[in-house]
């Protein structure tokens, strides 16, 4: 039995029997090669479920709609490394308990769809400890380098360029799973600290206002990366604080549901070579 | 005639150690550069990164920020953490290209009159060497540009 006739059968158990109120897992999308996120409440509805190669969205973001859990009812979702690695995040904020999410972990490699074993966040430490290890992705390596050999100048000239793209359009924080703020700092106008329009310098302070905000938060899921209609490689920024926080602080984010926000703790003897 | 250039620099400071020092500079009469202005915080936690972006965004050449040292903050452990959201910082201004010889960080007790000004002496020397920061200033004078379509 395919993972994917696996877990559509375990999705119609938990709702028949009562055990979860929906499955938020991934439905055909406009094109052969799109998923779409599917919300099923109902038994009958799960062979509408999809689960292959092409479901690379992150779903986690879903969990903190407003009310979805108020309720202490559980919420089967499908999830991959990142998204379980997220969800960790999200409880360790306080914005969910982590008992009402029912994971139906998976995970790609090239075309072949593997089932990752477990119910709760808990149960996916190994795997998420074995990213941690794991080398770097390759992926997009080669900008990122290229990036970094370049002069402050020189960054600054392909960021301006990038960024120029930027309509400001904030999909990129809409599709963030960590981007729940109820009033993002740039819908706030008493201060207005970021310039709203979207000519280069309020690009570049949104930018990096939303980098920072992530940092050792980010679990690199791509999904900012790929809602940017302008194509602007946002994964890089993201990659580079996530790197940051990992050799300053040996800090990765989404390890466990207790795991301190790295931002929001301090250990006394952190480093402090570029403080005169 | 063009005048010298004169850098513009922003120093965010909290007030129970480095506000104090800049205090103890004055009293003790001594002498530094007059291109900063002082910002007074309560506490170098409450240094947001936007306040650093704010200050580049109105046309500052330079920004400094500075504490109490590491043990020594009135509200026990707010310089620690401010410690760890400026490396973060610091790694991201660097990776979008803004140089980090613009943003300099120090932590400057009561006490060290003396050091506070050869501080402000040194960073002002340094930017003025740097000059003006033309890459961000490009950018703010875009936003002043009237509309077009």
């Amino acid at each position: 039995m395919s993972i994917e006739e696996q877990y559509r059968t375990r999705a119609k158990e938990l709702l028949s029997g009562g055990a979860v109120k929906m499955v938020i897992g991934y439905g055909k999308g406009t094109t052969a090669s799109r998923r779409r996120p599917l919300f099923i409440s109902s038994p009958d509805d799960v062979e509408r479920l999809v689960l292959d190669d092409a479901c690379i969205t992150n779903l986690s973001g879903y969990l903190v709609s407003e009310g979805l859990l108020s309720d202490e009812k559980r919420v089967a979702v499908f999830l991959r490394p990142e998204g379980i690695r997220a969800v960790n995040i999200l409880a360790a904020e306080s914005q969910l308990d982590a008992e009402q999410i029912v994971i139906f972990g998976f995970d790609v490699s090239g075309t072949e769809v593997r089932a990752l074993k477990g119910i709760h966040v808990e149960e996916f430490s190994d795997v998420i400890g074995s990213i941690k290890e794991g080398a770097p992705e390759a992926s997009e390596e080669e900008l990122f380098e290229k990036i970094e050999k370049m002069s402050p100048q020189e960054r600054f000239s392909f960021w301006q360029e990038e960024f120029a793209k930027c309509i400001k359009c904030y999909a990129c924080r809409q599709a963030c799973p960590m981007c729940y703020c109820r009033r993002c700092i740039v819908d706030s106008n008493q201060p207005q600290w970021v310039n709203t329009s979207s000519h280069s310098l309020g690009n570049f302070e949104w930018n990096i206002v939303r980098a920072f905000h992530l940092s050792g938060r980010c679990v690199e899921c791509g999904n900012c990366d790929r809602a940017c209609p302008v194509n602007i490689p946002l994964r890089l920024i993201n990659h580079r604080m996530a790197e940051e926080v990992l050799g300053a602080f040996d800090h990765f984010a989404g390890m466990s549901k207790t795991q301190e926000p790295v931002l929001a703790s301090f250990k006394k003897d952190d480093s402090e070579t570029f403080i005169l | 005639m063009s005048e010298p250039f004169e850098p513009k620099i922003i120093a965010f400071v909290c007030t129970y150690c480095t506000y104090a020092g800049a205090d103890l500079a004055g009293t003790s009469r001594l002498k530094y550069a007059p291109n900063v202005r002082i910002i007074r915080l309560p506490c170098t936690g409450r240094i947001s990164p936007m306040f650093i972006l704010k200050a580049l965004q109105k046309g500052a050449d330079g920004v400094l920020i500075s504490g109490c040292h590491p043990g020594d903050c009135h509200f026990t452990h707010g310089n620690y953490h401010a410690r760890r959201r400026w490396m973060v910082f610091r790694a991201l201004l660097d990776f979008i290209g803004i140089p980090p010889e613009r943003v300099k960080y120090s932590w400057i007790s009561a006490a060290e009159g003396v050091k506070f000004a050869e501080f402000i002496n040194t960073v002002t020397e340094d930017i003025r060497k740097l000059g003006p920061f033309e890459q961000y200033s490009q950018l703010i004078e875009q936003t002043q540009a009237s509309a077009s379509l």
